[in-house]
C-alpha cells in the first residue's frame, strides 16, 4: 500500500515534469503562453535543472562548508565576477552582454550569504558596483548617452538582488539550494527531481516495448512450434549467453556517431538507450511467456477452441495470451527497475543519458566529489532512486505472490 | 436409462449408413530426447481401432487410464492427426481435410472434456465463451445471439445470472454444465464426451448424466462416451467398446452386459464394479501384473501378462477382433 503510494507520488512528479516541460516547449513555439512567467510552473523544467543557481558544491540544508572551503568558494566566484565586470564596453551589444554577465556574476555571489559574513559580502558587492561605475566613467557613456539608463538598470538589478527574494520566488530560491549545488553550481534537488521523469520515461518505454515484444515472440514460438520456436530459442539463447551489461554497452556503443548521437536533439539521443535495453531485456518475458504458453497450449480450453474451429492466430491472441497477462505484469515491473538501474550503469560508463540530468549522470559526476567528502549529489541521486526501486520491488513481489498458483487454490 | 430407446436406435442403425465410421485408426506419439532431441521411440496410443457410430446412438469407450481413450476421442474429431487410418463422417472422409474444408464438420462435431477446471478459459465469461462460438459459426443471425446464448444457459440448467460470471465463480458440476453448453453452442449432431463426469462427486455425477440424457433425447445427439467406469457406461450407453493398450478388445451391446461379456479383460472390469453394490468401487488392481509399456507393445495379446486364461498362443500371436453373435466382437483366443 505504502509502496503504491510512493509509486503514485513518483508518477505524479514525473507527469508534472513532463507536462510543464512540454507546455513550455509548446508555449515557445506557438507564443500562446509563457511558462517562465509563472515561477511555479517553471520550477522543474530542463532549463531550471541545467541553470546555475549558486556557487559550486554548496552543501545541502544550509550546512556551512569548512572555513578553508568557504574561502576557496568565495575566491572563485569573486574572481569570476571581477573578470566579467572589468572589461571595457566597446559597443552597445557588448554593453548589454556585459551587463547581463555582471548580473549573472551577482547571482553567483547571491547564493553565498549563508556561507559568508554578510558585511564582507556587501563590501565586495559595493566594490563591484564601483567597477561598473568606472566603466561608465571611462567615457563610453559620454560618447553613448543612451547607455546611461542601461547602466542604471544594472545597478538597480544588482541592488535588488542584495535582498533575498520573497514570496513564491523566495520559497523556490531556498528550495533549489535545499540539497546544495553540484560542481557547476546547479541545484541538486531540481536535478534529482527532474531525473524522476527521465527514469520513468526510460523505464516505461523499455519495459513496455520489451515485454510486448518478448511476450508476443515467446507466445508465438510456443504456440506454433517448429522452426519458429527453434529460431526464437536460438536467438535468445545466443543473446543471453552474453552478459547483459556487455551486450548493453556494445549495443549503445554501436550508435555513437550515428544521427542519434546528437546532443541538440534530446529525444533522439535517448533512442540508443531504448533500443539497446529493449534488445537485451525482451529475453526474460519471452522465456517465461513461452514456457507458460507451452503449458496453456495443452489445456483443454485451447483444445475446445480448436474443436470449435477458430484459427490458430485467434486462439493465440484471445485464449492463450490473455492468460499470460499476470506474467507480463510481473515482468513489466521487473524490467522497469532493471531499465532504471541499467541507465545508471550506462551513464556511469559515459554511454547513458547525454542531454539533461539523470540519476546516472549525477552519480557519475559525483565520483570526484565523493573523494573530497562531498556526498550531497550522489546521496540525492541514490536516495531518489532507492525509494522508486524499493517501491517497485515490493509491488512486483506482491504481484508475484498474488499470481502464484500456490496461493490461488 | 437409455436402454429403452436403444432397441429402436439399433433397428434404424442396422440399415442406415453410420454417422461416424473409423477404420484402422493408428496414433503413434514420437518420444523425443537425448542429443539433438532425436525421436527415440513411439508411444503406441491407438493401435488400429475400427468402429461405427450410428445416428442417435450413444457408444461408450471404456478402459484403464492411459489406454488411449482420449487420444481416440481427439482423433475422431480431428483435434490430433492420425498416423494411419480413415475417419468418415456422414459418408464423407474427413481424414485429409484442411482447416477450411473441415469447418462444416467442426460445427457438427464437438467435445466435452473431463477436467472442469482446465476446460474453461478463466478469462472469458460464460456468455463470452458461448457467444464467441455462436458468432464464429453464424449459428443464428447477429441480432439473436443474446437470446440464443440465454437459451443455451437455461438448457444446461444454469441460472440467467451465470451469463456475466467467470468460470472460477462456479462449482465443478456447474463448470461441467458450462462445458456442455459450449459443446452445444454450435448446435452439433455428434459429441465426444471425454470422461465428462469422472472428475465430479458421485452425487453431482448423476445430475450431469441426467442432464446429458435429457439433452441427448431433446436434441437427437449422437455421443461417443468415454469413461474408465464401466458402470457409468453401462447405464448411459447403447453399445460399448472395451479398450486395452490402444486396442479394442471387445465390443458389445450394453443390454445384459454381465451375461454377454466374454473377453477376460471385460470380465475383470465387471468384477471391479459389482452391480449390486454401487458404493463398492474396488480399484482395477484386482488384476495382477502391469500394463505393458505403450512404447513397446507386445507381439501377442496385450492382455497376456495379466490374463487368468492365458494360453501359449496368446503370447506369440495377436488375437483378431472377431464377430460373435448380434453385434458383439471379441479379440481373444480363449473364446
Ligand atoms: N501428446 C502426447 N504426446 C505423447 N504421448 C501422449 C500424448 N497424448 C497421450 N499420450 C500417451 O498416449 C497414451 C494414451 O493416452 P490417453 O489417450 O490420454 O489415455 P486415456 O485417455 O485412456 O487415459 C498414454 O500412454 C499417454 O501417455
Ligand atoms: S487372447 Fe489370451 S491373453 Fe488375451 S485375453 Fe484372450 S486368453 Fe487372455
Ligand atoms: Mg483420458
Amino acid at each position: 500500500m505504502v509502496a503504491l503510494g510512493v509509486i503514485a507520488c513518483y508518477a505524479a512528479i514525473g507527469l508534472w515534469v513532463l507536462g510543464t516541460d512540454a507546455a513550455k516547449r509548446l508555449g515557445e513555439r506557438t507564443g500562446w503562453w509563457s511558462v517562465p512567467a509563472s515561477p511555479l510552473l517553471d520550477a522543474l523544467t530542463v532549463e531550471r535543472a541545467d541553470e546555475v543557481v549558486g556557487a559550486p558544491e554548496i552543501p545541502g540544508f544550509g550546512i556551512r562548508p569548512r572555513p578553508e572551503e568557504r574561502v576557496r568558494i568565495a575566491q572563485s566566484y569573486l574572481d569570476e565576477f571581477r573578470k566579467r565586470v572589468n572589461i571595457r564596453v566597446r559597443n552597445r551589444a557588448e554593453a548589454d552582454q556585459r551587463a547581463a554577465d555582471a548580473i549573472a556574476g551577482i547571482r553567483f555571489a547571491e547564493a553565498t550569504p549563508p556561507n559568508w559574513p554578510i558585511a564582507e559580502f556587501r563590501e565586495r558587492i559595493k566594490a563591484a558596483l564601483d567597477d561598473l561605475d568606472a566603466i561608465a566613467e571611462v567615457g563610453e557613456v559620454d560618447r553613448h548617452p543612451e547607455l546611461l539608463p542601461r547602466i542604471e538598470k544594472v545597478e538597480r538589478d544588482i541592488a535588488s538582488m542584495l535582498v533575498a527574494p520573497a514570496g513564491v520566488r523566495g520559497m523556490l530560491y531556498h528550495a533549489r539550494l535545499a540539497l546544495g549545488t553540484d560542481r557547476q553550481g546547479r541545484s541538486i534537488l531540481v536535478r534529482a527531481v527532474y531525473s524522476i521523469k527521465v527514469a520513468i520515461q526510460i523505464g516505461l518505454v523499455v519495459a513496455l516495448v520489451a515485454v510486448l515484444f518478448g511476450s508476443v515472440l515467446g507466445a508465438a514460438a510456443a504456440f506454433f512450434g517448429g522452426w519458429v520456436d527453434l529460431a526464437v530459442v536460438w536467438l535468445y539463447s545466443t543473446l543471453s549467453s552474453l552478459p547483459d551489461l556487455v551486450l548493453l554497452g556494445v549495443l549503445v556503443f554501436m550508435f555513437t556517431g550515428s544521427i542519434f548521437d546528437d546532443v541538440t536533439k534530446p529525444w533522439l539521443s535517448l533512442v540508443p538507450i531504448y533500443a539497446a535495453m529493449c534488445l537485451t531485456f525482451w529475453i526474460g518475458p519471452c522465456r517465461v511467456v513461452r514456457g507458460e504458453v507451452m503449458k496453456i497450449k495443452e489445456l483443454e480450453y485451447i483444445q475446445a477452441a480448436r474443436a470449435i474451429g477458430f484459427g490458430r492466430a485467434y486462439i493465440l491472441i484471445r485464449h492463450a495470451l490473455p492468460n499470460t497477462l499476470h506474467l507480463m505484469f510481473i515482468n513489466f515491473s521487473l524490467l522497469f527497475i532493471a531499465a532504471i538501474k541499467n541507465e545508471v550503469v550506462l551513464s556511469f560508463l559515459g554511454l547513458g543519458v547525454k542531454v539533461g540530468p539523470s540519476w546516472g549522470r549525477m552519480i557519475q559526476e559525483s565520483t570526484p566529489q565523493v573523494i573530497n567528502g562531498f556526498y550531497w549529489q550522489i546521496g540525492a541521486a541514490t536516495v531518489f532512486m532507492f525509494f522508486l526501486v524499493l517501491a517497485f520491488n515490493i509491488v512486483s513481489d506482491a504481484l508475484q505472490d498474488a499470481f502464484d498458483p500456490k496461493h490461488v487454490s | 436409462m437409455t436402454a429403452v430407446d436403444s432397441a429402436a436406435a439399433k433397428a434404424t442403425a442396422a440399415s442406415a449408413e453410420p454417422l461416424l465410421r473409423v477404420e484402422g485408426l493408428v496414433k503413434h506419439f514420437p518420444v523425443r530426447g537425448g542429443v539433438l532431441n532425436a525421436v527415440r521411440g513411439h508411444v503406441h496410443a491407438v493401435n488400429g481401432v475400427s468402429l461405427a457410430v450410428y445416428r442417435g446412438e450413444v457408444v461408450g469407450v471404456v478402459g484403464e487410464s492411459g489406454c488411449g481413450k482420449s487420444t481416440l476421442g481427439k482423433l475422431v474429431i480431428r483435434l490430433i492427426e492420425p498416423t494411419r487410418g480413415t475417419i468418415t463422417y456422414a459418408g464423407q472422409e474427413i481424414t485429409g481435410l484442411g482447416h477450411a474444408d473441415l469447418m462444416p464438420f467442426r460445427r457438427k462435431m464437438q467435445i466435452i472434456f473431463q477436467d472442469p477446471f482446465s476446460s474453461l478459459n478463466p478469462r472469458l465469461t460464460v456468455a463470452g465463451l458461448l457467444k464467441e462460438a455462436v458468432r464464429f459459426h453464424r449459428v443464428v443471425p447477429p441480432g439473436e445471439v443474446d437470446a440464443y446464448v440465454s437459451g443455451l444457459i437455461a438448457k444446461v440448467g444454469l441460472r440467467t445470472e451465470a451469463r456475466g460470471k467467470f468460470p472460477h465463480e462456479f462449482s465443478g458440476g456447474q463448470r461441467q454444465r458450462i462445458g456442455i453448453a459450449r459443446a452445444l453452442a454450435t448446435n452439433p449432431e455428434f459429441i465426444v464426451a471425454d470422461e465428462p463426469v469422472s472428475a465430479l462427486d458421485v452425487s453431482i455425477q448423476a445430475q450431469v448424466l441426467n442432464l446429458m440424457t435429457d439433452l441427448k433425447t431433446d436434441l437427437g445427439l449422437t455421443i461417443l462416451f468415454i469413461s474408465h467406469d464401466l458402470k457409468v457406461v453401462e447405464h448411459f450407453c447403447d453399445r460399448v467398446l472395451v479398450m486395452y493398450l490402444g486396442f479394442v478388445v471387445e465390443e458389445l451391446p450394453c443390454a445384459r452386459l454381465h451375461e454377454r461379456a466374454m473377453h477376460p479383460y471385460t470380465r475383470a472390469l465387471l468384477g471391479a464394479n459389482p452391480i449390486d453394490d454401487p458404493d463398492d468401487r474396488r480399484p482395477l488392481t484386482i488384476l495382477k501384473g502391469d500394463v505393458p509399456s505403450p512404447l513397446t507393445p507386445p507381439k501377442g495379446c496385450p492382455f497376456a501378462g495379466r490374463c487368468p486364461q492365458v494360453i501359449d498362443r496368446c503370447r506369440s500371436e495377436m488375437p483378431p477382433l472377431e464377430n460373435k453373435s448380434d453385434g458383439q466382437r471379441v479379440a481373444c483366443w480363449a473364446v
